[in-house]
C-alpha cells in the first residue's frame, strides 16, 4: 500500500512537472530556443498568485493575474532578450547564459522581496483523507489530475485543429516555408511564447497550495522540468508530458527503498541515464551530432 | 584590516584556480558544465581527509585533491562525449544535484551536513605555514604555476586542437583529431585544478561542508569566468576579482540590509551575464567571436 | 555560499573596524560576539537569543558591574555550520571578541573549533545536540540538552500507553544526535522505536516521509527539527492522515510552532521556566521584561540572558583580583566558583562547564505552552 501511496504522490508531482516541461517544449519546438527562463516565470506565477490571495482576492482572480504575469514575462524574455541576441549570435551558449543570468536575478529578487523561506496558500483542498486502507488523497490530488487533463486536451485539440496551432507545428518543422507562405514566423513565435508560459500556471498555482513556493523550489521546479523535457525527448510535446510523469513518479517512488534525501536526486540519476544511454530521449527526434 | 584583506586574497586565488579551470572547459573546450563545484568539493574532502590523518600540508592537500578530482571526473567527461551544448548542461546539472545528495548521504567520508570540523592549520614540508601572510604567498606560487602551466597548454598544440574542436567538432574530426581523447583531457584538466584549489580550500577554513558545493557555487564560478572573459587567460581572473569585491563594495552602500548582501550580489550578476550576451557576448576581457 | 558571507562579513567588519580604534581614547571596551541565525528560515530564533542577551547588558549597565562597557559585534551564522565556520573566524580574527554567543548544534560543531584555537570562550544557550556536552574546554552550554530532554519524555510517552514510537529527525549532527539518544532511551523505558526517517534543513515536501510513517502504524511520532520548518512538519503530517500524537524537544517554543492551529496537542519538553523561583535576579528579570516587552519572556530569553550574566559576574571577579582577561581565566574562574546567581535561581556548572537543569514535559493549547508535569 505505501508504494501506491508513492505512485499517487507521484502522479500528482508529475502532474504539475508534465505541464511545466510541456510549455517549455512547446517554446523550443516552435522557436528551437532552449528557454532556460522558464522556470523564472514558473516562479513569478507563483508568487503572483499566493500576493493575490494574501490580497484577499478569489482565487479566480489570482489565477487570472499568474497567467497575465506568466505570459507578459515570457514575452519579455523573447522580445528583450532572446530576439536581441540572435540577431548578432545564434550560439547556444550566449543565449544559455543570458537566459540563466535572468533567472538568477529574478530568483534573487523574489528572494530579497519574500525571503528565503518559503510561502504558502492554505486551503481545505490539501487535507487528505483515506480512500482505501493506506492510500490517503486530498481533493487537490484529483483537481490537479483534472486540470491537466483537460489542460492537455485543449491544448491537444488547439495544435491539431485550429489554425494557429497548425501554424506553431509548422513554424517547428520548418520556419522559412512558413514564411514563404506570408506568415510571420515572429508573431508565431510570440504565440509559442505566451502560450508556453501560460502552462506553468495551473503547476504554479497547485504548487503554491501543496507545497508552498519559496525561490529555490522554482528552481528545483524548473531543473525537473528541463530534464523531464530532454528524458521525454526535446520537442516532443507528447514526450515531455510523459518525462514529467516519469520524473514525478520517480522522485516519490525511490522513497519507498531509499532515504526521503533521494527523492530530489532520483530525478536527475534518471535524467543522466537518459543522458548516457539515448540521448534523444523516449519520443524525440534525432539528434544531430 | 589586514586580516580581513589577506582572508580576501586566500579566497581570491582558490576561486582565480576556480574560474581558470572551468575556463579551459567552458572557454578553450566549448564544453559547459554548471558542475564545477562538484569537483572543487571532491578536492576539498580530499583535503580535509588528507588533512586530518596523514599531514596537513598544503602541496599534499592539493595534490589529493587535484587527484580524487581527477578521477572522478570520468562522470563528467562521459557525458561531454556523448552529448554537446545544452543537452550537456543539463546533464552537468544532474550531475551537480546528484553530487550534493551524494555529499550529503556519505556521512563517513564528508562528515554529511555537519561536514568535517576542526581540520588542522596547514603547513608546508613541516613548516607551519598558517600565518596569513605566509599562507598566502604559498597560495600565489600555486596560482602562478598553474597559470603558466595552462597557457603553455593552451598555446601549444593541445590547445589548438581543443579550440578546433570547441569552433566545429566535426571539422577538427575530418582533419584527424580524436575528438573524445581531448575532450576528455579537457575535462579531466579542469577538474584536477579545481580539486586542487579543494584542497587549499579545506586548509583555508579549516572546515568544510556541502554548502560551499551547491549549484549555486557553481554557478558563481560561471558568472566569473563569463562576466570576466572567456578564452583568454586574464578574464576569468579579472571576474573573479569583480564578483569577489562586489559583496564589500556593495556593504559600503547606504540602505542594503547586510543580511540581503548575498541576494543582491547574484541579482547584480545574473543581470550583468543577461546584459553581457545581450551586448558583448565575450565578456569584458573575452575573446572577441571568430578570434583565437 | 561560504564566499559571499565571508566578504560581506569582513566588508562590515571593516566599515565597523574603526570603531575600536575610536575607543581608544577611553578603556577599551570588553568585546562579546554573538553568532546567531540573524536571516533565512531560522531568523527567528536570532531575534528572540539577542533579545535575551542584550536585556542582559541592559541590567549590566545599570548596575554598573564592570569597570568597562561591553560591546555586542553580530555576526550571521545563518544556522548552518559553514555560516557558523565563517562566523567564529570573523568574530576571532576581525572582530576580536573574548566571549561569544552561540545557537545551533551544527554550528557549534564547526565553530567550536576555530573559538578553542583562538581560546576564545563559546557559550550555547539554544542548540541541544548530545555532542555539545564537552566539545572543547571553551565551550559551555547553558541548557540541557536533547539527550536529557529524550530521557525526560519517553518514559511519560510509554506510562502514556505510546510504546512504539515513529521518528523523523534532521540529518545533520543535531538530529542524529537526538536519534542516537532517542535509539538508547526508548528501549530502556520499554517502548520500541518502529521506524525512523532523516529529512535534509532544506525539505518542504513531507508527504512520502507522512506515508512512510504511517506505514509503520505507530502510536506515536516523535519529530526533531528546527525553525520553521516544525510548522510545516505539523502541518503536513496531520494533513496526511496522521492523527496520532506528536512530540518533539524544546525547539517547538517558538511562535510560529505556537500559532498553528494544528499544534493543538503537541507534547514537548523544555527547561522549567523558572519564574516563581523568588531569588532577586529572577524576579526582576520577570518584571522588568514584562514592563519592557509587555509578554512573558520564553526559556531562551533567560538562556541567553544568563550567558551575558555569566560572562559579567566572572570578569568582575577577575577585575578585582587584578586578572587579565581571556578564555583560559575566564575557564579557571568558573571552574573554580561553580555557583552563580543567574534567572532560575543558584546555577551550578559541572566539569564541562555545563549547567544542569530541571526538564518540563508541555503541551500546546490554544497558542500557549501548558506544563503537563
Amino acid at each position: 500500500m505505501l508504494v501506491l501511496q508513492l505512485l499517487a504522490s507521484g502522479l500528482q508531482t508529475g502532474a504539475l512537472y508534465a505541464l511545466t516541461a510541456a510549455g517549455f517544449a512547446l517554446i523550443f519546438g516552435a522557436t528551437r530556443i532552449f528557454h532556460f527562463a522558464h522556470g523564472a516565470t514558473y516562479a513569478l506565477a507563483g508568487y503572483a498568485f499566493v500576493l493575490a490571495d494574501h490580497a484577499g482576492l478569489p482565487w479566480p482572480v489570482g489565477c487570472l493575474i499568474a497567467l497575465a504575469v506568466a505570459v507578459a514575462f515570457g514575452l519579455l524574455t523573447d522580445v528583450a532578450m532572446y530576439r536581441p541576441i540572435q540577431r548578432h549570435s545564434a550560439s547556444f551558449f550566449t543565449v544559455f547564459v543570458a537566459a540563466f543570468g535572468v533567472v538568477i536575478f529574478i530568483q534573487s529578487a523574489l528572494e530579497m522581496t519574500f525571503g528565503r523561506s518559503f510561502i504558502a496558500v492554505s486551503s481545505a483542498l490539501t487535507h487528505a483523507s483515506q480512500v482505501l486502507p493506506g492510500l490517503y488523497l486530498a481533493q487537490v490530488f484529483w483537481v490537479a489530475i483534472a486540470v491537466t487533463g483537460l489542460v492537455f486536451g485543449a491544448l491537444g485539440w488547439f495544435l491539431s485543429r485550429s489554425n494557429s496551432g497548425i501554424a506553431l507545428r509548422a513554424l517547428a518543422e520548418n520556419a522559412e516555408l512558413l514564411r514563404a507562405y506570408g506568415l510571420s514566423a515572429r508573431r508565431f513565435s510570440a504565440l509559442a511564447f505566451a502560450l508556453g508560459s501560460a502552462l506553468v500556471v495551473p503547476g504554479a498555482v497547485l504548487g503554491a497550495a501543496t507545497t508552498g513556493l519559496s525561490p529555490v523550489v522554482a528552481s528545483h521546479v524548473m531543473l525537473v522540468s528541463l530534464a523531464a523535457s530532454v528524458v521525454g525527448g526535446i520537442g516532443s510535446l507528447r514526450g515531455a508530458a510523459f518525462g514529467g510523469f516519469l520524473l514525478g513518479i520517480a522522485e516519490n517512488l525511490v522513497v519507498a527503498v531509499l532515504d526521503t534525501q533521494w527523492s530530489e536526486a532520483a530525478g536527475f540519476v534518471v535524467l543522466f541515464a537518459f543522458i548516457l544511454l539515448r540521448p534523444n530521449g523516449l519520443f524525440g527526434a534525432a539528434l544531430a551530432r | 584590516m589586514s586580516a580581513y584583506l589577506l582572508n580576501l586574497a586566500e579566497l581570491g586565488i582558490i576561486f582565480g584556480l576556480l574560474s581558470l579551470s572551468l575556463n579551459v572547459l567552458i572557454g578553450y573546450g566549448g564544453i559547459f558544465s554548471v558542475a564545477h563545484a562538484v569537483f572543487f568539493g571532491v578536492g576539498a574532502y580530499a583535503g580535509a581527509q588528507i588533512a586530518l590523518h596523514i599531514a596537513p600540508d598544503v602541496l599534499l592537500a592539493a595534490l589529493g585533491g587535484g587527484l580524487a578530482a581527477g578521477v572522478l571526473s570520468f562522470a563528467l567527461a562521459l557525458p561531454a562525449l556523448r552529448v554537446r551544448g545544452e543537452y550537456f548542461v543539463v546533464a552537468s546539472l544532474g550531475l551537480q544535484m546528484v553530487a550534493t545528495t551524494i555529499f550529503t548521504e556519505a556521512q563517513g567520508v564528508t562528515g554529511g551536513y555537519g561536514g568535517l570540523v576542526g581540520i588542522p592549520p596547514p603547513s608546508l614540508f613541516g613548516l607551519d605555514i598558517s600565518s596569513p601572510w605566509l599562507f598566502v604567498s604559498v597560495c600565489v606560487a600555486i596560482l602562478l604555476a598553474v597559470m603558466a602551466a595552462v597557457h603553455a597548454l593552451m598555446q601549444g598544440s593541445f590547445g589548438r586542437s581543443l579550440m578546433a574542436v570547441r569552433d566545429s567538432e566535426s571539422a577538427a574530426q575530418a582533419f584527424g583529431k580524436i575528438v573524445p581523447i581531448l575532450k576528455t583531457l579537457a575535462v579531466v584538466l579542469g577538474c584536477i585544478i579545481a580539486g586542487a584549489a579543494g584542497g587549499l580550500f579545506a586548509l583555508q577554513m579549516s572546515f568544510v561542508n556541502v554548502e560551499s558545493f551547491t549549484l549555486d557555487q557553481s554557478v558563481l564560478i560561471m558568472a566569473m569566468v563569463i562576466i570576466g572573459g572567456v578564452g583568454t587567460l586574464f578574464g576569468p581572473l579579472l571576474g573573479t576579482a569583480l564578483l569577489l569585491l562586489l559583496p564589500a563594495a556593495l556593504s559600503f552602500l547606504p540602505g542594503i540590509p547586510p543580511t540581503e548582501l548575498g541576494a543582491v550580489q547574484q541579482a547584480i550578476y545574473g543581470l550583468a551575464m543577461t546584459l553581457l550576451m545581450i551586448f558583448r557576448p565575450g565578456g569584458i576581457a573575452g575573446r572577441a567571436e571568430g578570434r583565437r | 555560499m561560504m564566499m559571499r558571507r565571508t566578504v560581506l562579513k569582513g566588508g562590515l567588519a571593516a566599515a565597523a573596524g574603526l570603531a575600536p580604534a575610536l575607543l581608544r581614547a577611553e578603556e577599551s571596551p570588553y568585546v562579546l560576539g554573538t553568532l546567531f541565525p540573524m536571516a533565512g528560515p531560522n531568523a527567528e530564533y536570532g531575534t528572540i537569543f539577542t533579545e535575551g542577551a542584550q536585556f542582559a547588558l541592559k541590567h549590566i549597565a545599570e548596575d554598573k558591574i564592570l569597570r568597562r562597557p561591553i560591546v555586542l559585534r553580530a555576526e550571521d551564522s545563518a544556522g548552518t555550520p559553514q555560516g557558523g565556520a565563517v562566523g567564529m573566524t570573523k568574530l576571532v580574527n576581525v572582530d576580536h571578541a573574548i566571549y561569544v554567543l552561540i545557537g545551533f548544534t551544527g554550528v557549534s560543531k564547526a565553530a567550536a573549533p576555530i573559538a578553542a584555537r583562538a581560546k576564545v570562550i563559546t557559550v550555547n544557550g539554544g542548540g541541544v545536540g548530545p555532542d555539545l556536552a564537552g566539545l572543547s574546554p571553551y565551550y559551555w552550554n547553558v541548557i540541557p540538552l536533547a539527550s536529557a530532554e529524550v530521557e525526560r519524555i519517553v518514559p511519560y510517552l510509554v506510562s502514556k500507553g505510546f510504546k512504539r514510537l515513529a521518528m523523523m529527525y534532521m540529518n545533520d549532527p543535531f538530529g542524529i544526535g537526538v536519534f542516537k539518544a532517542m535509539q538508547a532511551a526508548l528501549p530502556k523505558a520499554g517502548g520500541e522505536l518502529v521506524g525512523a526517517f532523516t529529512i535534509l534543513p532544506t525539505d518542504q515536501q513531507f508527504a512520502g516521509v507522512a506515508a512512510k510513517i504511517r506505514d509503520t502504524k505507530p502510536d506515536a511520532v516523535y519529530f526533531a527539527s528546527y525553525g520553521a520548518q516544525q510548522a510545516q512538519i505539523i502541518k503536513q503530517l496531520r494533513d496526511n492522515g496522521i492523527d496520532r500524537p506528536l512530540a518533539t524537544y524544546s525547539g517547538a517554543s517558538i511562535p510560529s510552532v505556537l500559532n498553528l492551529p494544528q499544534s493543538e496537542g503537541l507534547l514537548f519538553t523544555a527547561q522549567t521556566a523558572a519564574w516563581s523561583s523568588p531569588d532577586p535576579v529572577t524576579q526582576r528579570f520577570l518584571a522588568d521584561w514584562r514592563k519592557t516587552h509587555q509578554s512573558q519572556p520564553s526559556t531562551y530569553h533567560q538562556n541567553y540572558y544568563n550567558a551575558v550574566r555569566l560572562f559579567a559576574l566572572l570578569a568582575q571577579r577577575l577585575e578585582q583580583a587584578g586578572t587579565p582577561i581571556n578564555g583560559d581565566t575566564l575557564r579557571a574562574e568558573l571552574l573554580r566558583v561553580r555557583r552563580f546567581a543567574l534567572v532560575g535561581g543558584e546555577g551550578t556548572f559541572d566539569d564541562l562547564c555545563d549547567l544542569s537543569m530541571p526538564i518540563d514535559i508541555n503541551t500546546v493549547h490554544a497558542g500557549h505552552i501548558v506544563k503537563l508535569a
